[in-house]
């Protein structure tokens, strides 16, 4: 009904008087409108605008339009650089472990929580879950450097139980990067993603059960035909999410634990960015780098979402 | 009442003998899940009060060997620490409640019936949720702003946010419209209706947004580090990460101990972990507290999409 009525009053062709009528009417609101106007062109989207630079040879504090234009020369160099299929590959590497181990623990952990049946100690299991979440990476790169440190408790307990016979030196080993980089990511993330999941296995429809358990379903069965189909819908929509964040590796754990001996192996695109553009100042080439990944990022959001939509009539866009 | 007893015991409910088998084991696993959560925070508060020289030698698992505070009252004495905590802290307080502040007004222009900008505002911030500039021209923008090494980096580039504008705007659309329209036809200001009416009812989801944010100011470091490269408003993640990174932290450690004798025992180790409960300890205190308001904001944000 207030659709109409605003719209009747734009449709009207703006008569002067009812113009600033209606702005009078309204200036308290369009006073706070103004100020998140400002805000939001400046912070939202100057950084958009700045995305231009990466077509010039822009030096900071020169205007924009004074500076060369050189096209995609930045794009080009990129792609021609000799780390280009090495960066490529820690990428898609990372991302992909994200999107294969890390993101079927949170529904292996929902489904079994789910068949818990101590409403406290679910509880508890759940709230400790999600504790590591809510800590920063710092914290955890803190902790994972004592706990992997060579008289840390895992080397210790490995030693022990005689799997190693001397300490090793897991944050410096380029071929064990990858896998601590998931089990701490899962370790992190776990409780948390599972907080979705165990949200949509309370919605399945109880009486579903109740048919289930007729049709001589078992626990496992149940489990299977009835719990999982029933959270699908949220499964494919986190993935669809999940691959367009292929290449959205972050940055932070990578700075935070990566060493000068596991470069090789931790290097992504955001690391990249962040070396080139913000320690080496190459901010027209860093700016490039960062749009070609925004600019693929979106075309895989496309694509999945029509891969869903096709497969099971969801998507998100 | 018989009918009733039959559908609480549903057949995949009674148990049976696989059953309690299976129920035993997942018990166990979720008991030992439950460990691995827990145990590293322990591990790091067992060493922080142990005298580090003596970690060295291993062991240490579940209680302090050699008990010590020097840990603590060497990070307190010997660097800012006492600094980065009194800037934490009030980069949390100024960030949260600026960023409540604005996008709650924010989010109330864009539920306001028949405000002609409405829609507009609404567009012009969901846009900014899908597309941004990412590092390096949001980093020049700072730059050119002459925000670097300031304390207004912290909040004022998270003022507004398209996100939290969504959900406090989905809360708002919630309540009964009735109560905005009899006060406008008492009269009443758009923002008398604002801070009188709808706030007060806003609070569960501007506690959860509050708390999400606070948590996050709490959290980051990243800009703290690329925005302050001068250290003047270093936070205590920020102390952190140097301990953990910076190569030139045990010859500051080598010092201390030099001048005091108290101070001999400790080793880069043991600082980092006194530093990592210090870090930590705020986040664990009133976690118990605000767990249940960040589901109730992360589920709200899940429903909107």
């Amino acid at each position: 009904m207030s659709k109409q009525t605003a719209s009747v009053q734009q449709s009207s062709g703006f008569p002067r008087g009812k113009f600033l009528r209606t702005l009078k009417r309204e200036r308290s609101l369009w006073a706070i409108s103004a100020i998140a106007l400002v805000w939001v062109a400046i912070f939202a989207y100057g950084p958009m605008y700045g995305l231009l630079y990466s077509f010039f040879d822009y030096r900071p504090g020169l205007n924009l339009w004074d500076c060369q234009f050189v096209g995609l020369k930045y794009f080009r160099e990129f792609f021609l650089l000799p780390d280009f299929g090495k960066i490529l590959r820690n990428t898609l590497v990372i991302s992909g472990l994200n999107l294969t181990l890390g993101f079927i623990a949170p529904i292996v952990f929902a489904l079994f929580l789910n068949e818990i049946h101590n409403t406290k100690f679910k509880r508890t299991v759940q709230t400790l879950s999600y504790m590591p979440y809510f800590v920063s990476w710092v914290v955890v790169a803190s902790i994972m450097n004592t706990l992997l440190s060579s008289n840390g408790t895992i080397n210790e307990l490995l030693m022990a139980i005689g799997l190693i016979d001397q300490p090793i030196s897991y944050l410096n080993e380029p071929s064990l990067f990858w896998w601590i980089q998931i089990i701490a990511s899962i370790w992190k993330n776990v409780g948390w993603s599972a907080i979705i999941y165990i949200s949509a296995i309370s919605g399945v429809d109880g009486e579903l059960y109740q048919a289930g358990a007729v049709d001589g379903l078992g626990r496992f069965g149940m489990a299977w035909h009835i719990t999982i189909p029933g959270i699908l819908p949220t499964i494919v929509l986190l993935f669809i999410l999940g691959v367009g964040n292929l290449l959205n590796t972050g940055y932070e754990y990578q700075l935070l634990v990566g060493t000068p001996m596991t470069r090789d192996v931790y290097e992504v695109i955001d690391t990249y960015v962040y070396r080139y553009g913000i320690q080496m100042g190459r901010y027209p080439f860093a700016t490039a780098v960062g749009l070609l990944k925004s600019v693929i990022g979106f075309a895989l959001v496309l694509i999945s979402n029509f891969a869903a939509r096709k497969v099971t009539g969801m998507s998100i866009l | 009442m018989r009918k009733k007893e039959k559908e609480r015991l549903a057949p995949y409910q009674r148990p049976t003998f696989s059953g309690r088998i299976f129920d035993i084991i997942n018990i166990v696993l979720m008991i030992v899940f439950s460990f691995c959560m827990l145990y590293p925070f322990w591990n790091q508060l067992v060493l922080s009060f142990n005298e580090g020289t003596d970690a060295l030698n291993g062991g240490l698992y579940f209680w302090p060997r050699v008990w010590t505070l020097s840990n603590y009252t060497y990070m307190f004495e010997n660097s800012h620490l006492g600094t980065g905590a009194i800037i934490s802290v009030a980069r949390v307080v100024v960030g949260t409640a600026t960023t409540i502040f604005c996008s709650g007004l924010l989010a109330y222009v864009t539920t306001v019936h028949g405000f002609s900008g409405r829609r507009f505002m609404r567009v012009i911030y969901l846009i900014t949720m899908y597309f941004s500039g990412g590092m390096i021209p949001t980093y020049l923008l700072m730059v050119n702003l002459g925000l670097l090494n300031t304390f207004t980096v912290y909040w004022l580039p998270g003022l507004f946010s398209a996100y939290y504008m969504m959900l406090i705007a989905s809360y708002i659309y919630s309540l009964p419209e009735s109560l905005m329209e009899s006060a406008r036809i008492h009269g009443a200001g758009e923002m008398r209706i604002y801070f009188q009416i709808i706030l007060p009812l806003c609070v569960p989801v501007l506690a959860a947004i509050g708390i999400m944010a606070a948590v996050g100011h709490w959290n980051s470091w990243f800009d703290v580090m690329i925005y302050n490269p001068a250290g003047d408003w270093d936070t205590l993640q920020v102390y952190l990460r140097k301990i953990l990174l910076e190569a030139d932290q045990p010859a500051k450690l080598q010092n201390a101990q030099q001048l005091q004798e108290a101070m001999r025992k400790l080793t880069t180790s043991s600082v980092r972990a006194a530093t990592t409960m210090i870090v930590t300890l705020p986040i664990i205190c009133v976690y118990p507290f605000f767990q249940k308001y960040f589901i109730s904001g992360m589920t709200i944000g899940a429903v909107k999409g």
